[in-house]
């Protein structure tokens, strides 16, 4: 069984179908990304595999749990201890230093520790921003304090929508090979959601969305 | 009298049944956590054998020799609970690292089979027969006061059951037995410890915890300690060491410092667990992630606060009753007039239907007696479990004599408190206590007996003024 089985999924907000039937398994340690236009269910995809939403039918099964028969507080624990999240805004806490919001992340998870949060945020390359606050940091920094903030709890999957979608093609580059960098050390499966085909080259397989539907899935060629 | 006596006898038995509910109720519990609800039939088993040796040793063993038994008998079990909570609390401290625990599944089996039941048995009879002997020895002597008993035994009876049934009721309705997840051995002992120490009391409503015996006891000690240490050192009996440096010392003595003291032993050990489980560090725990670790850490934490929690609560109850408990004030020293008496016939007569005063009154009573030109001073004072007759001076100090504060007669001279009832134990800052009879009419002291023991006091200025 695949470490992420979606299985026959379908979505309605009232009259609208955002996902028509999706089937899609993913292996455990895999990087796979999401491509497609607006509106194509990408997004509503990731949600329902982080359980911020529940299907109208069909099942979501990671790690061999069914992720909407858990209640609300089972499910709050099964994100605690096997999701990590990077979204496109980078939902850090304002008046909180990177060190800090980073901590915070632990201290939901159990405690917090903050010679390991030092030590994430060194290895995203933010051993001398700690003590700055968000709005003290660009874009790009932003994010890797997100990335620092996703992973510090060693999830099993990152779950990550348009994490890129709010920076330029350098620090798109940045970001994309600090994941890949830690992907590599850590083995944890990635789901990423994106409309920028550059972005999408970065995983190791892609799947193309078109009107709640998969239209293509295919493994990255890489030379 | 009646309602009073009543009243007394319902809420000796409520206590007592309040206490084997809700130690019943912790233990089942404490056990059920643990998996081991069977061994509450050990429980049971102690309180039914409690239940019928209680009559049965009041039936066949009374008077004086049975209280001073029964009183041993509870300073025994309520030491035996604090070392025991004192060492396994010192033991889960933390501050000596646990060493591998061996849990096979054969020592487990011996455990709960061999070892756990007869050892919950047996702490629970040392726990509950010394109070059930206090409580019924109480009752026993309520029933001698009313005409008739029985209404006195009922009222008790009902006052147990209901104590009882009220936990039984909260366990029926409420099913606490999440509480047992704020247990380990230290703070089911510590528990037990605090119990007894908060209802231990064998004096009905006059006195409902162990708190003033406790207070006592460590008064009398640390006194006699001291006080007989000086005495080994021969500290000269000069002026200058006279009343100031004897008030001086006595001060340690009384119920502020000592009491003091003994306050701080009982709660030397659970302070120290709570330092060691809330302040210090916490061992690394061996993991593959720092996330991991954490978990592991932060489920440590919580169950080191979960358990200090209850040893904190006992803490403050026993703090909060301990202060409640040591209100007594300094009021002024009562030192009454000494009533003349006569020897007749070799024996001193002290009247003990004498229409202006009525000895049992619990109030201090001093007498005189004229013999070869030179008084001698006696003192008569109702305590529990009868009239106390000594002499108005003690072994050590010049005999100035007695007054009293309280529920204490003190020195004149070293101002040194000693509890009622412990009047009649010779040596020491005690009156130096006297053989007598008693009928129904008189008091009756041996003349010899009396000037046996006037020897004892010292001799010197103020010697000469009592000898």
């Amino acid at each position: 069984m695949p470490f992420i089985d979606v299985d026959n999924v379908i979505k309605e907000y009232d009259n609208a179908h955002a996902l028509r039937g999706v089937s899609l398994g993913i292996e455990k340690g895999q990087w796979l990304n999401i491509v497609g236009p607006s509106g194509s269910g990408k997004s509503t995809l990731l949600n329902l595999m982080g359980g911020l939403d529940s299907p109208s039918a069909g099942s979501v099964v990671i790690d061999e749990t069914d992720i909407n028969r858990l209640n609300e507080d089972g499910m709050a624990r099964f994100r605690r201890e096997k999701m990590g999240f990077i979204f496109q805004q980078s939902h850090l806490i304002p008046y909180l230093n990177a060190l800090e919001n980073v901590m915070l992340a632990q201290y939901f998870h159990s405690m917090s520790d903050e010679k390991e949060a030092s030590e994430a945020l060194g290895r995203v390359g933010l051993s001398q921003r700690l003590r700055h606050r968000p709005s003290q940091l660009s874009g790009g920094e932003q994010q890797r304090v997100c990335i620092a903030r996703a992973l510090i709890n060693s999830p099993e999957l990152l779950l990550a929508d348009e994490p890129t979608g709010n920076l330029d093609r350098e620090n798109t580059r940045m970001i994309l090979e600090l994941l890949k960098k830690l992907h590599e050390e850590e083995h944890f499966t990635i789901v990423l959601v994106t409309h920028d085909p550059f972005v999408a080259q970065w995983g190791q397989r892609i799947v193309t969305m078109e009107d709640g539907k998969i239209r293509c899935d295919e493994l990255v060629c890489r030379l | 009298m009646s309602s009073f006596v009543v009243s007394e006898a319902l809420a000796t038995g409520f206590k007592e049944g309040f206490k084997a509910g809700i130690i019943w109720l912790v233990l089942i519990a404490y056990l059920s956590k643990h998996d081991r609800s069977s061994l509450i039939r050990s429980f049971h088993a102690a309180v039914l054998t409690v239940l019928m040796a209680t009559p049965l040793f009041l039936v066949y063993y009374s008077g004086p020799p049975a209280k001073d038994a029964i009183r041993n008998f509870i300073s025994f079990s309520f030491s035996l609970l604090l070392i025991l909570s004192a060492a396994s609390l010192y033991h889960a401290s933390g501050i000596k690292p646990d060493g591998p625990l061996d849990r096979s599944d054969s020592k487990a089996f011996l455990m709960n089979r061999f070892i756990l039941p007869p050892l919950i048995f047996f702490l629970t009879v040392a726990f509950f027969l010394p109070d059930m002997l206090g409580s019924g020895s109480f009752i026993k002597d309520l029933a001698a006061i009313k005409e008739s008993g029985r209404s006195t035994y009922i009222s008790a009876l009902a006052g147990f059951a209901s104590g009882y049934l009220l936990w039984s009721i909260i366990y029926r309705t409420l099913r606490p037995l999440w509480i047992g997840g704020f247990f380990d051995i230290p703070q089911i002992f510590l528990f037990l410890s605090v119990t007894k120490l908060l209802g231990g009391g064998t004096k009905g409503l006059a006195e409902m915890t162990l708190i003033p015996s406790v207070q006592r006891g460590f008064m009398k000690f640390s006194h006699d300690f001291i006080h007989q240490t000086f005495v080994f050192l021969m500290v000269p009996d000069h002026q200058l060491l006279k009343t100031t440096t004897w008030n001086f010392i006595g001060f340690f003595f009384g119920p502020n410092i000592a009491g003091f003291a003994a306050l701080a032993g009982i709660l030397f050990f659970p302070l120290l667990f709570l330092y060691y489980r809330l302040f210090r560090p916490l061992p690394d725990p061996l993991a593959e992630t720092g996330a991991e670790r954490r978990k592991v850490k932060s489920g440590l934490l919580f169950d080191r606060r979960k358990k200090a929690l209850p040893v904190m609560l006992f803490v403050l109850l026993v703090l909060g009753s301990w202060f409640s408990e040591s209100g007594e004030s300094l009021s002024k020293l009562y030192i009454p007039k000494p009533k003349p008496v006569v020897e007749d016939k070799g024996l001193i007569l002290i009247p003990l239907k004498d229409p202006s005063m009525d000895i049992k009154d619990g109030r201090l009573h001093k007498f005189a007696l004229q013999h070869n030109n030179q008084e001698i001073r006696l003192l008569v004072i109702n305590k529990t479990g009868g009239l106390s007759v000594c002499l108005d001076a003690c072994e050590i100090c010049p005999p100035e004599g007695y007054g009293q504060r309280d529920s204490n007669v003190v020195c004149v001279y070293c101002n040194t408190p000693i509890p009622v009832d412990t009047l009649g134990q010779a040596g020491g800052c005690n009156p130096i206590p006297l053989s007598f009879e008693q009928d129904e009419q008189f008091i009756k002291i041996g003349l010899k007996e009396l000037l046996k023991k006037r020897e004892f006091i010292p001799t010197g200025a103020a010697g000469e003024k009592a000898g």
